[in-house]
């Protein structure tokens, strides 16, 4: 049960608290620590340091090039955003797809990645950009981890608990990229992922691979790169059988679970059609091409 | 206003700006001075015998009220219909069921009262669950009730090992005629268990006064609850008044008597108001209504010409811990494999097979959906053996006006045939097929069910009416569109009229949202009581208006002399005059309509469904795109052709047209209960058991045909608040054969299932490669049983 | 330690003293009185709870109560005006069958209330998307859909121009 309750509306009042009482975890919006509480899987930690009145924890921007964002940016700006849209698709394509419009406007990018699910959203498309967390501690200063690192284990960070994630800062990609993140869906909303991939492409003049990178949702036991496609990838003409040799190559590589999602059967083969349809969509990006945001609907034929 | 302009002009639900504003109060937000909360014990286990169970730990708990368990009620079964009296309130000796409850405790708080549950000791010996109806039937299988040869029964009824029915329906001689047959095929189609899904969860509050109790409950059957209480607590029938204030949705889930029992008895523990609301998990997995899961091996013959000639059939229902009413639901599904098609032989068998699964029954036209997705998937295999397209074979074995059915019932009207032409020519309106685009079509029908209702109509002193009903609303609109038919018989507007429901002490007898029969019985009643009203009035009119009865009529909020509409005199007037003397006062119930003629002799098991009563006709054609790497199906359009007998209340009937066919969607592709090996319910959240969303839902084109029955309900209205969930699920399963060039025949037909289907060729019926399907689960349990786990 | 927790429902001011883990929900219902906003599930799955914070919707029964301290709350008891006329949307669900059981009902007007603000002329997939966060078991949704457009439109000034 909850004891104590703080709502700092300064960052080194919250990293204060964090350093002096062990107990305390930060909040954001709540969507998944209070569900995880509700539905008795984990208790609502002995101490709250609620973060959501942290001005300096809510910025957006492009900084030399680079999307800076703070933690309690929300999925909603994510996908609203249209420098997001522009630079880094695939992030946009995964904030415009999670939960509902109430849990986009209350979840944070921060928590999401904090949370650290194996089926959270947002993380692939961070990892496959390059995004950068910047971790601060009360007297400790900051430290920079990439997105890739961060989670460990499902619900685990390599973070201390005196830790709050700060900013999220993504590089610009290089010229000629594309990115794209689909996810596979039972219904058109509300879902969790039932495997989903992120893909950057960048192109050469010839229009050929030049680089790519590739993440996964929901395979492992936190989100994955694949570099089995990406390695599949790169100086290959962008087509078709390309994109479903990487899509097989990741697939050769995963392991995934039977849940009660999904078989694990089902999940290896469909990860061969999301890496090939977030290639698509991604090399199709790259060469100037307009897919809507969010890809899913478009990969899968689901536009109506 | 004349009755045509009546049925025109818009109806706004007497109910409904009290839910728009969030002031209509549901169970759960009512106030109680004291009110103690209440929380079950569930097994979560899905067989086990009790080894012990000790409460004196939670008793001691500060802030504990009260904790219960079958030691502290009385030592009696009961059944739902007194079917088969298999179960007590609390489990005492064995569990046999995930959700069952073991005890209940009132406390302080709902903190307290969880922490009394956790302070409640039982050592548990586990048994290996039987969760395949099939491995339930094999001799030397263990016995889900091993005393069952004890439990009293119904007499049409033989509960022995673990079959708690057996129903058929016979006409002819279908092993012969099957012989004779140039065509036969042979299939097997497999149902999971679904569930209603309420968006209100169980609610019951039990506040006692002396030797006399009340019960708010959220439930759809008041009557039926009440008797059920008074029957396991020993309790007086007069001495319970049960309540329900708003229900937020049933759908078959909140029929039967769940836990105002356990409530009551906490209450009257307590010495205070209680309160229980279930966790949405227990939701899924404590109250014992849900879809049954089915397994149906079909057998049919054919003329060359594609002429249905015969028809074996053996449908096993998953029934369950508790038998429920799965019996009578077993018959109901007999008769839904026969379907409104013309078939001279026919042998069909229904067994109510009890498993130690989430008890199922009368959710939403129970077996209906999945019988109908069976047999219509049938059809189509059928259509194609003898070369003919779906529509055709449609065409050429559905029943016309005086067919007979199953049991030589002779049909009403050309319904069958209307909806499928209607049907078929609009989903054809919107143009060429796309890539993986495909049509599918399914037909079907279902029984209106005749019965006892009553209700009580009065005209206030300001000229106001007023229905007295027993008949409960579970949020269809039928107890809110009486006042539509009271209205036309006495010349009123329908906002005119107030209506008293729902609770047992004040309405007559009604058999509660269940069964589409709210406006068959209760508009029946209604009808009578307000035509005695009439009555009264056009007395009073014939004396102040120096006129003849027969000379005078009610239109327009008067009683006037046909033909000399100036001479009148105003309802309102004529119910100041009656309020000094005798009052416009009046009661209805009629007579529920017989069951057709029929010939039910060959049939056992007969529990009230060898016929079809007024049966309503309907013909689902949907189109959908199917995405072939994934599996995944899209539902772009449906249309929905019924023949309802008349509708009375056309934005109500559309409200559950468009309802039933996305409930009925969810059920087919993303929803489905799936268990774990031990008996576990996996998917007990609303995140992964997938109801459609908004996002989800197609466009919807309604289509009514209207074919007044002559033994119908008002205005030879039919039942319209099930038939809406049955076919769709039939129409998509055959639009994705077509799409995919394969057939699937497994339901839900989930994006796994279909590409499985797409991949491998597997249809899914023999499925053992799921890793949590029951038949995987079976096969593991089996494994598991080499000897009693004790944890 | 409970606290004091003041902040504003539909227009009023008021307060409460609340646990910190108690969430927003139960404060509405159990602390105020207010139990027009609904629980229908403990995963924020189905939407009955939605509430609008500041404007923005929020599932009420995964927010902590005290995290809404100072905000102001709107639920589907603030949706009429003062003096009882309905807002465009009750009427338009009342009118066009978009209310059955009515569970779902103050947590579907909630989200469409939160569209309309943002997008005043939302497409019929721009409608569907931004009420799936609401489940509905009674309706299909499509009279739901149909229901929005059509106070869509009344907001806008276009009454009478509505999709039928």
């Amino acid at each position: 049960m909850t004891e104590r309750f703080a709502a700092p509306t300064t960052l080194s009042e919250a990293l204060g608290i964090l350093a002096a009482d062990r107990a305390a975890r930060p909040i954001a919006g709540g969507t998944d620590l209070v569900v995880a509480a509700r539905q008795g899987r984990k208790p609502l930690p002995e101490s709250i340091v609620a973060i959501h009145r942290i001005a300096e924890l809510d910025h957006q921007g492009v900084v030399d090039g680079a999307l800076v964002v703070g933690g309690l940016t929300s999925h909603a700006w994510l996908a609203g955003s249209p420098d997001v849209s522009a630079g880094w698709t695939a992030l946009a394509d995964a904030a415009s797809i999670v939960g509902s419009p109430a849990t986009r406007s209350t979840g944070t990018i921060g928590g999401n990645l904090m949370n650290a699910s194996p089926a959270a959203e947002t993380t692939a498309p961070l990892v496959v950009l390059g995004g950068v967390v910047t971790l601060r501690a009360a007297g400790a200063g900051s430290r920079m981890l990439p997105v890739a690192s961060l989670a460990t284990g499902p619900g685990q960070t390599a973070t201390t608990p005196a830790e709050l994630l700060t900013t999220v800062t993504v590089p610009p990609t290089a010229p000629g990229s594309g990115s794209a993140y689909i996810r596979l869906e039972y219904r058109r909303a509300m879902e969790i992922a039932i495997v989903g991939a992120a893909a950057l492409v960048t192109l050469d003049g010839d229009g050929r691979i030049a680089a790519a990178r590739v993440a996964l949702t929901s395979v492992a036991p936190t989100i994955v790169r694949a570099p089995e496609a990406e390695a599949a990838l790169v100086g290959t003409a962008a087509n078709a059988a390309t994109f479903r040799a990487a899509g097989q190559a990741a697939a050769a590589a995963a392991r995934p679970i039977d849940d009660v999602r999904a078989s694990a059967d089902y999940r290896r083969a469909m990860l061969v059609v999301v890496v090939a349809r977030a290639l698509a969509a991604a090399t199709a990006r790259a060469r100037g091409e307009s897919i809507p945001i969010p890809a899913s609907r478009w990969a899968h034929g689901q536009e109506v | 206003m004349s009755p045509a302009a009546a049925r025109a002009a818009p109806w706004i639900r007497g109910d409904g700006q009290a839910k728009a504003t969030g002031q209509a109060r549901y169970t759960a937000d009512l106030a109680f001075p004291g009110l103690a909360h209440a929380r079950l014990l569930l097994a979560g286990r899905a067989h086990a015998r009790i080894v012990r169970l000790d409460t004196t730990r939670a008793r001691a708990l500060p802030g504990v009220l009260a904790v219960l368990t079958q030691d502290d009620v009385p030592k009696r079964r009961y059944g739902s219909f007194d079917l088969v009296l298999d179960r007590t309130l609390f489990a005492r000796d064995r569990v046999r069921f995930e959700g069952e409850v073991v005890a209940a405790v009132a406390a302080l708080t709902p903190e307290l009262a969880a922490a009394a549950i956790a302070a409640i000791e039982v050592e548990y010996e586990d048994l290996p669950p039987i969760l395949d109806v099939e491995i339930a039937l094999e001799s030397g299988s263990p016995l889900v009730h091993p005393e069952i040869d004890s439990y009293r029964h119904d007499p049409n009824l033989a509960p022995t090992g673990n079959v708690a029915g057996r129903s058929t329906i016979v006409k002819g001689d279908a092993t012969v005629a099957l012989a004779a047959a140039p065509v036969v095929i042979r299939e097997r189609y497999v149902a999971d268990m679904a569930h209603p899904v309420p968006i209100e969860p169980h609610t019951v509050t039990a506040d006692w006064a002396g030797d006399r109790v009340t019960i708010y409950s959220s439930t759809q059957v008041p009557f039926a609850a009440r008797a059920k209480t008074a029957e396991v607590l020993e309790i007086p029938e007069h001495r319970i008044r049960v309540v329900v204030t708003h229900l937020g949705g049933g759908f078959g889930g909140k029929c039967d008597f769940h836990f105002e029992g356990h409530v009551a008895a906490l209450a009257r523990a307590a010495r205070r108001p209680v309160r229980l609301v279930l966790s949405r998990r227990e939701e899924f997995i404590a109250p014992d209504k849900v879809t049954h899961a089915m397994v149906v091996d079909l057998e049919t013959g054919l003329a060359e010409d594609g002429t249905i000639l015969a028809r074996k059939a053996r449908v096993l229902l998953d029934c369950g811990a508790y038998a429920s009413d799965t019996p009578t639901i077993g018959q109901v599904a007999a008769m839904m494999i026969a379907g409104p098609y013309r078939i001279a032989d026919v042998d069909i068998e229904a067994l109510s097979v009890y498993t130690n699964r989430t008890p199922s029954g009368s959710v939403r036209a129970p077996s209906g959906p999945q019988a109908c997705w069976a047999v219509e998937q049938h059809h189509d295999v059928l259509a194609a053996r003898v070369g003919l397209d779906p529509v055709a074979f449609r065409r050429k074995n559905l029943v016309h006006d005086g067919d007979e059915g199953p049991t030589r019932q002779r049909h009403e009207g050309d319904g069958a045939i209307d909806t499928l032409e209607r049907a078929v020519e609009r989903i054809a309106a919107d143009g060429a097929l796309g890539p993986n685009e495909a049509i599918g079509v399914a037909s079907g029908w279902w029984f209106s069910a005749p019965g006892p209702s009553g209700a009580f109509v009065r005209i206030e002193s300001d000229g106001s009416g007023r229905i007295v009903t027993g008949a409960q609303e579970n949020g269809t609109g039928a107890v809110m569109a009486l006042p539509i038919l009271a209205a036309e018989e006495l010349g009123m507007r329908p906002e005119e009229f107030a209506i008293t429901y729902q609770d047992t002490d004040t309405g007559p007898y009604d058999g509660g949202s269940s069964g589409s029969q709210t406006t068959f019985n209760n508009g029946r009643a209604v009808v009578e009581a307000a035509r005695d009203v009439k009555r009264q009035l056009l007395e009073l009119a014939a004396v102040a208006l120096e006129a003849s009865v027969a000379d005078l009529e009610l239109r327009d909020g008067h009683a006037s002399v046909v033909g000399s509409p100036d001479r009148r005199v105003s309802i309102a007037e004529l119910a100041t005059t009656a309020h000094s003397g005798a009052l416009l006062l009046a009661r209805g119930s009629g007579v529920p309509p017989e069951a057709p003629e029929h010939d039910a002799s060959a049939c056992v098991g007969r529990l009230g469904f060898e016929s079809f009563a007024s049966p309503t006709f309907f013909c689902h054609a949907v189109r959908i795109r199917l995405d072939p790497e994934t599996g995944i199906v899209r539902v772009l359009k449906v249309v929905a052709a019924t023949d309802v007998g008349r509708v009375l209340n056309r934005i109500g009937a559309l409200g559950q047209l468009t309802g039933g066919v996305v409930m009925a969607l969810g059920n087919a592709t993303t929803e489905g209960t799936v268990y774990g090996a031990d008996g576990r319910q996996r998917n007990a959240s609303l995140l992964d058991y997938k109801l459609l969303t908004t996002a989800d839902g197609p466009e919807i084109e309604a289509i009514f045909v209207e074919h007044p029955a002559s033994n119908g309900g008002p205005r030879g209205s039919k039942g319209v608040g099930e038939p809406p969930i049955v076919p769709t699920a039939a129409a998509v399963a055959n639009a994705i054969a077509i799409a995919a060039g394969v057939r699937v025949r497994r339901l839900p037909m989930t994006p796994e299932r279909v590409w499985r289907a797409v991949t491998t060729g597997d249809d899914g019926a023999t499925e053992v490669n799921a890793p949590f399907g029951p038949r995987a689960a079976a096969v593991e349990a089996a494994v598991a049983a080499a000897g009693p786990d004790r944890r | 330690m409970p606290e004091l927790l003041q902040l504003s429902v539909d227009g009023l001011p008021v307060s409460a003293v609340v646990e910190p883990g108690r969430t927003l929900l139960r404060v509405l219902r159990d602390d105020l009185g207010r139990t027009g906003t609904k629980e229908g599930c403990d995963d924020s799955e189905c939407g009955a709870c939605m509430v609008l914070i500041d404007g923005r919707p929020v599932n009420s029964c995964s927010y902590l109560a005290l995290q809404a301290a100072g905000r102001e709350i709107t639920t589907v008891e603030g949706l009429a005006g003062p003096d009882g006329v309905l807002h465009p949307l009750q009427r338009a669900f009342l009118e066009g069958g978009g209310i059955q059981c009515g569970f779902c009902t103050p947590g579907m007007l909630i989200s469409a209330l939160a569209l309309l603000a943002t997008d005043p002329d939302p497409s019929v997939d721009a409608i569907r998307d931004g009420l799936a966060g609401n489940l509905c078991r009674c309706t299909g949704y499509q009279p739901i859909v149909q229901a929005v457009q059509r106070a869509a439109a009344e907001m806008r000034g276009e009454a009478g121009s509505a999709a039928s």
